[in-house]
Formats: C-alpha cells, structure tokens, sequence
C-alpha cells in the first residue's frame, strides 16, 4: 500500500489503517520509509483510530549496549505495535552496559525486563596485542571475550528471568591488511568471527543470537558501516541497515511465543514443475536436467525435500484429476519428491481452502500451522478469504527464484536445541566413529559397498527420451560409438522389434546421480549387437559398466541371443574406451583403423556379482 | 533550484516525521519544535539526504542555526554533484 493511501485511511480515521500499516511496515527495508509509517502510527494512536483484532498485552523490553540505541528503538517499537506484539521499553544508556547488568541495583533490574537485547561494543572485541603475537594467545583473548559475553547474558537471565538477544559483531569491509587479514587471529577480521562462532555455538537456550554478521553480510559490508553515524550519533551500523536489525530484533521476540508452521501445502502446475500436466502430458512437462526451467523447479523440489528432512510435513493441494496428478508422483523419473514423502494428497476440483480446512482436520492440527505455496493470486486469494489462518505465499514469475522465496519466508525456522538435538548428536558422534572405520578400510570392494549404491534399469519410455537424447547427443568420452539420435529417431527405435534399449539411473547415500548410461542393442539373427553404450563419467569405476552387461546378457538370453557382439568406433574423444570391450572379456573380432569388433559367447556368461543393488531391470513391473 | 524550492520539499518532510503540524520559514530552529529532539533529527537527516539524494559531511549540520541555514547547506551540496 502506497504511502498517501494509508494517510488517507488515517484521515477516515478507517480500522483498515492498520491492516495496512502492519503490511507496509513488514515489507519496509528502507529508514526513512519505516520511519514515516512510525510517524503515522503514532499519529494514529492520537486520534484513537479504532483497531481490530487482538492486542497482545505489552512485553517488557530492555534494549542496551554500546551504541546509541536511538533511533532503532523506535523502530523495534513500531514493529512490535504493528505485528499486534507492542512493548514497553526501557533504555540502557549509551555504552553503559556492563555496569547495567552486573549492577545489582541498576535499573535495568528495576524495570524487570521479560525480555533483553543487548548489542555489545565491537570495540571492545578487537586483539589488544599485535598481529604477530602467538596464535594461542590471540585464541585465548577471544574466548574471554566469548566468557565474559556469555557472563552477561547469564547474569540478566539470572537477574530476571529475561530471555537475552544479543548481537554478535559485523566484520570489518575494507581492504586493511589485504591477503593477511585471515593469516592472523590478531586481525579484527579473523578476531571477530571466531567471537562470533564461539558465541553462537556456546550460546545457552536462552540465549538468542541476533546475527549482526550475517545481517551486514546480506546487506553488504561496505554498506552496513557508516564511520559518519558512528562519530556524530553513535550508531550500531549505518542507517541503511538499521530497518535490517529492527526487522531481526522483532522476529526473534516473536519467535519466543509463536512455533515454527509444521505443514507446507504445495500446489502442483508451474510450481513444482513447469507447465500444466492435465494438458501438456506427464512427458511435456517441465522438469529436470534438460533445460534450465526443468533444473529450477528440480532445484524447489530438492530444497523442499531439505525442509522435510528438518522436520516439516509436505503436502499436496492441487486442482486436478487424482489420477493425473498422481501419476507424475508415481511415474516421472525426475520427481524429487514421492508420494511417501507426502502426509497428504489432494488433488480434486474443490476450493483450495476448503481441502485445506479438510487436511487440518485429518491430520489434527491447526489450520495456523499450514503455509501454502501456490502461483496463482487467485488461489492465494481464496485461501486469504476463506482461510485466513493459513500462511501463504505467492510465488513469482521466475522459478530460478522460487527457492529464496521459500528461504526467505521465515516460517520454517528451527528453534534453540533440544535434548533430542543433543541425543541425536550422540548418535551422529557414534555414526561419525563407524564412517572414520570405513574410510580406514583401503580396499575397493569395502569403498563400493559403503556407498550403498542403488540402481534402477529401465527400458526407453516416452517420459524419459528427452534424457536419454540429452545424454546420446553430449556424452563423448565413455561412449563407444558416438551415434548420435534425435528424440524422434528415439522414438521411432521404440516401435521397432529388433530394438532394445534400456538406461540406467543410479543412487548412492550421498545422493542420486540421475541418469547416467544408455545403452541401444539390436537382434540381427541370434546376435544382439551393442549399437550404442554409453556411460557419464561421474561413476566410472562404480561397477555400473559390469551390472549393464549383465543386464546386456539377460536381454539376450531373453531374446534367444547365442552372441553379443561389440563395436568400438574411435573418435578424437573417446580413447578412454578403447580397451574397453577386452577388459570386458569379449574376444576381438577384426579391427582397422576405424572400427574394431568384438564378440562374447553368451551360453558360458555368468553375471559378474557386483556391490550395486538392482531395485528395478528393464520391462519389469515396476 | 533555490532556497524557495529547498524550504518547500523539507515541508513535506516536516510534515511526514512530526505529529503536529510545523510551518517550515528559513528562521525556524528546532528549539521551536517540541518534537524537534536531537533523536528525531537523526531521522530527520537520514530523510533529507535521500530525498534530495546528498549527503553532508562529517558534523556540518550541527553548524547550522536554522532551516533557512539548513537549506543553504543543502543547496551547497546539490551544486556539488
């Protein structure tokens, strides 16, 4: 809402006012802006504009710390009075806060604050020796700096029982030591950050770091400093950052009474891929490695997969056919996410907010615990209507951006640890032990079944050509061959019986490689020559070549095959394989400068048992 | 631009920070203003160098004993860029 919009709802002396405000000053990054709608708010309360909605009761807020805490207690105020959380304040004077705090008298403990930011003096966390001096020595300055930080936070929370917000330090931004500045402790550079890592990692649960780092960081150094503000008024950063730590300041008071959103309810046309399947097909669609668009909405469902591995459920609202919408879960081979990942799956022709109100109700939870994801307005629009409780956000035009706007959203944050963080640390400690066993165990066979290796053998299907194409027309160096296919050459080898052709997707523990062989064989007689086998070479020396063979074979057998039979056709490229069909145990044919054939007699063959476990072969069930 | 023109944008600014309503003259000083503060001038700053897109130097504003000086300074910077 524009600014002349809001004073004329003011003027009405309209409740809209702030409803209005409240989003404006959310979204405001810039000082001067959020200090007008300040202004507007305190005018507002003069003239006892009528506001609805509950006003929680005031929080007792202490600011202090070594900077002038003008004007960013305006603003934290202003953001607390909008979001319906106001607080009553009090403020330290400047830089007086250590005797505020471990004062017994002061009246910092007068005021009996619930909750307390404290914004400690960088110029007090700098190495008072030199650059060259012993790094222990310079190691041991900043954890006294890291304990007497911790004692203060632990001497308010003692005192009043306050929950304590602290600012860590902004790293310096200009050149000042060059190269040099990380080769020493001694540097405020290097001092400050391992401040701020000890800080962060000792922190006690009560103890909420506000990440002026990070802050600065997003903003820009350059930009998050202003030596002017500092001489003339004493600020913490420069005025452009300040909106930056009020807004982070006011999250963090207002994650200590509300819980992170438990449900991500995600619609599924051009939000999880690209496209609308109900007309585009489930092969149309976009999603994968073969374009760029396809690796953006990839790249939304992976991260979405990260929320759910921290704790988030995943669900589907969608307006489609179940069975078409369903499909693409069960059958595209680039889905990232699977129907087991989901809690549950809606897709139907019912108004959004009311599949919504249904999912609340069978999962017994509150529709306040929902966030929906949709990029469509007029679905976000219905959900605000009819489902107001429900957070949604509105994805934009580009999906290159939609993770950000997931990362950015703030609802999925993780609260301080739990005892079942420290448990699991427990767990991952003696889990660290077993990979340090493994990764001391030298041999090759130990290494290959260490990764747990998975693989799915699938004959071509319509869904899959676009990869299979990709990958015949770019492999160069594992590929026997090089005949190059178009899409609709593929397609066309689909519908000749003479054919087979099958890929080969491959997974390990630390994640899924995609689609990484492929391989086109045809029966002449009772020979199955390989026409094509091809390989990416991110899993050389992964036994995946010895497990397509086998597959090679069984197709052959299948097909009352007596023989394969191999081609290796060189190119500038592709002389790592040269040897390849020997090493194979096939026997070499003839060979001239251009081709070279090899054969292997297929009633003696007996499958090479390898450490890749084969969930699917090719014209299985699946 | 001149002082006329100066005076007449730090009105709406005026008129956007305080509550009650102020009447920008060249001869107005902030001890006039009950809300004119040392806390809301730094806002106030922060606002004026945006909006005329300058920026002073290091504690030449507190040298200046009214708006109409104010402005001058403002004024001054402008023709700098």
């Amino acid at each position: 809402m524009h600014l002349s919009e809001l004073k004329a709802l003011l003027q009405n002396g309209s409740p809209e006012f702030w409803d209005g405000l409240a989003i404006a000053s959310c979204a405001a990054t810039d000082f001067s802006e959020l200090f007008q709608l300040s202004s507007l708010r305190k005018k507002a309360h003069a003239r006892q504009v009528p506001r609805k909605g509950v006003v929680h009761e005031k929080v007792r807020l202490a600011l202090l710390g070594g900077y002038s805490l003008y004007p960013l207690h305006e603003l934290v105020e202003h953001l607390c009075d909008v979001a319906g959380f106001p607080c009553e304040l009090w403020l330290g004077n400047f830089d007086n806060y250590i005797s505020e705090v471990m004062d017994d008298d002061s009246k910092l403990y007068e005021f009996a604050p619930q909750v307390a930011v404290l914004l400690p003096s960088e110029h007090r966390c700098r190495y008072t020796g030199q650059l060259t001096d012993p790094r222990e020595r310079q190691q041991d300055e900043a954890s006294r700096v890291v304990s007497s930080l911790l004692e203060l936070a632990g001497k308010i929370h003692e005192k009043s029982r306050a929950e304590v917000i602290m600012t860590n330090f902004m790293l310096p931004a200009r050149h000042d030591l060059g190269a040099y500045r990380s080769r020493t402790m001694g540097s405020d550079w290097t001092f400050r950050k391992w401040v701020n890592l000890e800080l962060g990692l000792n922190a006690p649960p009560y103890l909420h770091i506000c990440d002026l780092e990070f802050l600065a960081h997003r903003q820009g150094g350059v930009h998050a400093r202003d030596e002017r503000a500092w001489f003339e008024s004493k600020q913490p950063c420069s005025p452009a950052l300040l909106p930056g730590l009020a807004h982070e300041i006011v999250h963090l008071l207002q994650n200590l009474r509300r819980a992170p959103k438990k449900v991500l309810a995600l619609d599924l046309d051009n939000t999880l891929w690209g496209g609308v399947v109900a007309d585009d097909g489930i092969d149309g669609i976009e999603l994968g490695d073969t374009s760029p668009r396809g690796e953006a909405f990839k790249a939304f469902q992976k991260y979405i997969v990260t929320l759910k591995q921290r704790g988030t459920l995943l669900a589907v609202v969608s307006k489609n056919d179940h069975a078409v919408a369903a499909e693409v879960f069960e059958k595209h081979p680039e889905m990232v996410l699977r129907m087991d990942d989901l809690v549950s799956f809606k897709a139907n022709w019912e108004p959004k907010s009311d599949n919504l109100r249904r999912m609340a109700g069978e999962l017994n939870l509150g529709l306040d615990s929902f966030v929906f994801v949709d990029d469509n307005p007029a679905e976000i629009e219905i959900v605000r209507q009819f489902a107001p409780e429900v957070a949604t956000i509105l994805l934009g035009a580009d999906p290159s951006e939609y993770v950000a706007q997931l990362q950015d959203c703030r609802l999925f944050e993780p609260r301080n640890i739990t005892s079942e963080d420290a448990e699991r640390t427990n767990q991952y400690r003696s889990d660290s032990q077993r990979q340090a066993l493994l990764a001391s165990v030298t041999d090759m066979d130990a290494y290959l079944g260490s990764l747990e290796m998975e693989a799915v053998i699938s004959e071509f299907t319509p869904v899959d050509l676009p990869r299979v194409a990709q990958l015949i027309n770019k492999s160069n160096q594992f590929n026997l061959t090089t005949r190059r296919r178009s899409e609709a050459e593929l397609a066309a080898l689909l519908n000749d019986p003479a054919f087979t052709g099958f890929s080969v997707r491959l997974r390990d523990r630390f994640g899924d490689h995609g689609l990484i062989s492929v391989v086109i064989a045809r029966k002449v007689g009772s020979v199955l020559q390989i026409d094509t086998w091809l390989m990416s070479c991110r899993v050389l020396k992964r036994q995946v070549e010895d497990e397509v063979l086998n597959e090679l074979a069984r197709l052959g057998k299948a097909r009352e095959c007596h023989r394969l039979e191999g081609f290796y056709l060189p190119t500038s490229k592709n002389s790592m394989v040269c040897d390849f069909y020997p090493k194979m145990k096939f026997a070499l044919v003839c060979k001239d400068e251009t081709s070279a054939r090899y054969e292997l007699p297929l009633d003696p063959f007996r499958p090479t048992a390898t450490r890749i476990k084969i969930i699917r072969r090719a014209h299985e069930p699946n | 631009m001149n002082q006329t023109d100066v005076l007449a944008k730090l009105q709406t600014i005026f008129d956007d920070i305080f509550l009650e309503p102020v009447t920008v003259t060249p001869t107005l000083s902030a001890k006039e203003v009950a809300e004119w503060d040392s806390l809301t001038h730094i806002s106030l700053l922060v606002t004026v160098e945006k909006t005329f897109a300058v920026r002073f130097r290091v504690g030449e504003v507190e040298q200046t004993h009214n708006v109409g000086e104010f402005a001058d300074l403002i004024l001054k910077r402008l023709q700098e860029r």
